[in-house]
């Protein structure tokens, strides 16, 4: 090995270090199919409390808890798997729950505010409609949040901040 | 205080790539380390024995049901290297290095 290490080969090495670090972050654990699968569970559960019969709330509220365990075991596996390091982008954490905070707010806003003007117009199943408005919202919004959130934690824990 | 220090061992290409991905982790599967540095199930075996060794890496091997899953991670140990070797890069980087690889390699000797 070279006696003395050339800026270009250390520069070169920090650049590896960071293309690693930013692999872990970006590597993927939500499916693109998982979004898709919680919307249709968040549809089909609404419509199974909006039918107001007691044994399909009973059904719906079972098949909805049964479904997203299923829908979240290679979620599960795949976060356990690598998961990135605490502290590894300080400051981070809070701005990935003021986002997710913000992101739930906009989902429930959408809902109530769909839901109920649907329900002044007299149209029904208003619950379901804006359900799956909001599934639909949840399914292209939620890998936004997640590229968002890698992108946030790519940039503030370089190794040459 | 973290002191710069150059660290042949980690320096190598196919070990920094592999600390560096185990420094931005906790444990991390074989699977998907073999799969993100892009070596063999042997080449990589033969990666964390080296590292192992040298007591920067902790192996785990469990059992999920009945398929066995090995996992690894930094020993505290191995964090520290890194982030002294780090620290040496960057000041390679910034001009001072010449000094700090001189000077880590003579500690050694000494």
């Amino acid at each position: 090995m070279n006696e003395w290490i050339e800026p270009a080969d250390a520069a070169e090495a920090l650049s590896e270090i960071d293309r690693r670090r930013e692999q872990v972050i970006r590597r993927k654990v939500f499916p693109g199919w998982w979004w898709w699968a919680y919307a249709v569970l968040f549809v089909g559960f609404t419509a199974a409390v909006e039918s107001g019969r007691g044994v399909l709330i009973g059904i719906g509220i079972a098949a909805f808890v049964a479904c997203s365990l299923v829908i979240d075991v290679p979620v599960r596996r795949a976060a356990g798997a690598a998961p990135p390091r605490r502290g590894l982008a300080p400051g981070a954490a809070r701005r990935t729950l003021i986002g997710l905070v913000a992101f739930v707010a906009v989902l429930v806003g959408v809902a109530l505010a769909i839901g109920l003007s649907l329900k002044a117009a007299g149209v029904p199943e208003p619950g379901t409609i804006a359900a799956a408005v909001t599934g639909v919202l949840f399914a292209v919004g939620g890998p936004i949040l997640v590229r968002w959130e890698a992108s946030m934690l790519v940039r503030r824990s370089g190794s040459r901040r | 205080m973290t002191t710069p220090r150059f660290d042949e061992l980690i320096h190598a290409p196919t070990r920094l790539s592999l600390v560096a991905f185990l420094a931005a982790t906790g444990w991390a599967d074989f699977a998907v380390l073999r799969d993100s540095v892009g070596l063999s199930d042997s080449a990589l075996s033969k990666q964390l024995t080296t590292l192992q060794d040298a007591g920067y890496v902790e192996i785990r091997k469990a059992f999920v049901g009945k398929r066995p899953r090995t996992s690894a991670r930094l020993t505290a140990d191995g964090r520290t290297a890194f982030d002294r070797h780090v620290l040496a890069l960057q000041q390679i980087v910034s001009g001072a290095g010449g000094s700090v690889v001189q000077a880590s390699r003579s500690s050694e000797q000494s």
